[in-house]
């Protein structure tokens, strides 16, 4: 069985209203055996960027490190928080780096970025596991649920969502796709950050 | 349809040297795309139209879901050419069956006949995924879905084929919000019936092209088949098409 798919697990996020989520399910597994049902993918970069790592279970924790690792260091030099813009970039060239090895992560970022009237711009991304930049406007999807997540989002995702409605969609999407994949589920975790509010659920999933 | 590896016939005579294997595979995939959805007293199936192998398109208009009585529908994905052959001789048996006793069967019993029809080929199955839509002898919605050698249930909503991995998820949603109970029926009313054939039909549309061949099965006397129209429905210029409708 391929690589991407040892640990299963799956990540998604959407574009609201001057808002953005990323969700992610919470099963690590070998194989088809279930190992963990409290696995994270998606980690905090700033207060306004989050990071989703679906892959390699052993690629999550080591990126998770190294993105921290890279951030910190632009950050000291810098003397700013970085960009969700630029932190694509950084994650794309990081991934590149590794064109004839890779690690086996396919990340997926979700954030809001400064507008230069002062306000804040919802950005999504995601790359493939060599770093193939996708900027999209409505969602991006990524991990073993890829394709089912990718047929619930187009059917139920609309522009222009408030954040209470934005949650209800991915939370949606999240769960009856995870539901039909084998290697994703046993719970999920959905964030939404707003200009002035991170709000964090973890959704109860079927076990099963 | 089906295509034979090129392989230039050996005019010479030569010398014999070990063992050849020649290869034949009976079987391709055409992709496409069925789904069906059972309501409280009917139910909705619809494929698209398009036939392919590998990345041609063989036809832009071949349908895939078929009429067998004023109650059954049967639609029929993965290799086409099985599938007009089974349809064939499912519809053969149902014809027997009205001169035998003077009236249709019902479904549940389509059902069963279509799972020791295809459990007849275990060994060189039809290479098709079946889906079969209609009311039941008691007025209800149902969707029967099979795997190719008769493993079958009744279901609420199934998707086969190309993008079952895309639309079937989304069914189960739609099916949870319709207040989809324990019931292997979605419990749809009047008014949400028009709803759930459109929804079949969106989905269709944001996930194939070209749309066509619905067909609504209805508990209702007369039985409709008119094509939907939908105002996101691209433009049919296709002159087959249209002859075909």
């Amino acid at each position: 069985m391929s690589i991407m798919e040892n640990n299963g697990g799956s990540v998604i996020a959407m574009v609201g209203k001057e808002c953005v989520a990323i969700a992610c399910d919470l099963r690590l597994g070998n194989q088809a055996l279930g190992v963990s049902s409290d696995f994270q993918k998606i980690f905090p970069v700033t207060d306004r960027i989050f990071l989703g790592l679906p892959g390699l279970g052993t690629d999550v924790t080591t990126l998770k490190e190294l993105f921290r690792f890279r951030v910190n260091m632009y950050t000291i030099k810098e003397e700013r928080e970085i960009e969700p813009e630029t932190f694509a970039h950084l994650v794309s060239s990081t991934l590149y780096e590794h064109r004839f090895g890779p690690y086996f992560i396919e990340p997926v970022m979700a954030g809001l970025s400064k507008t230069p009237s002062g306000g804040f711009k919802p950005f999504i991304a995601a790359t493939d596991l060599i770093g193939c930049l996708n900027f999209a406007k409505d969602f991006v999807v990524a991990g073993t649920a890829s394709s089912k997540l990718f047929g619930v989002a187009e059917g139920l995702w609309e522009p222009d969502l408030e954040p209470e409605d934005l949650f209800e969609t991915i939370s949606q999407t999240i769960m009856n796709a995870v539901d039909r994949d084998a290697y994703s589920g046993w719970g999920c975790i959905v964030h939404v950050i707003t200009k002035d509010q991170i709000v964090t659920r973890t959704l109860k999933a079927r076990m099963d | 349809m089906l295509s034979v590896p090129h392989q230039q016939p050996n005019l010479h005579v030569q010398q014999a040297h070990g063992p050849q294997q020649r290869h034949f595979n009976p079987y391709t995939e055409n992709g496409g795309t069925i789904l069906a959805i059972a309501g409280k007293d009917f139910s909705v199936i619809a494929g698209d139209t398009r036939q392919s192998e590998g990345y041609s398109i063989q036809t832009r208009y071949a349908p895939k879901v078929f009429r067998l009585t004023d109650r059954a529908v049967l639609a029929v994905n993965g290799f086409a050419a099985d599938g007009n052959m089974f349809v064939k001789k499912v519809r053969q048996r149902l014809e027997w069956y009205r001169h035998a006793h003077a009236k249709d069967m019902p479904l549940r019993a389509i059902a069963r006949l279509i799972q020791t029809m295809l459990y007849a080929r275990r060994f060189f199955p039809f290479y098709v995924y079946n889906i079969l839509g209609g009311i039941e002898e008691d007025g209800t919605g149902a969707v029967y879905s099979f795997d190719p050698v008769g493993s079958y249930e009744r279901e609420a909503c199934r998707a086969a084929g190309a993008a079952q991995s895309l639309v079937q998820p989304f069914l189960d949603n739609q099916a949870s919000t319709a207040k989809f109970s324990t019931s292997r029926t979605i419990p749809l009313t009047e008014e949400l019936r028009s709803l759930s054939f459109s929804l079949s039909a969106e989905l269709f549309l944001s996930g194939c092209y070209p749309i066509g061949n619905q067909t609504l099965v209805s508990s209702r006397p007369t039985v409709q088949t008119n094509p939907y129209q939908s105002a996101r429905q691209p433009r049919m210029d296709n002159a087959i098409y249209h002859k075909w409708r």
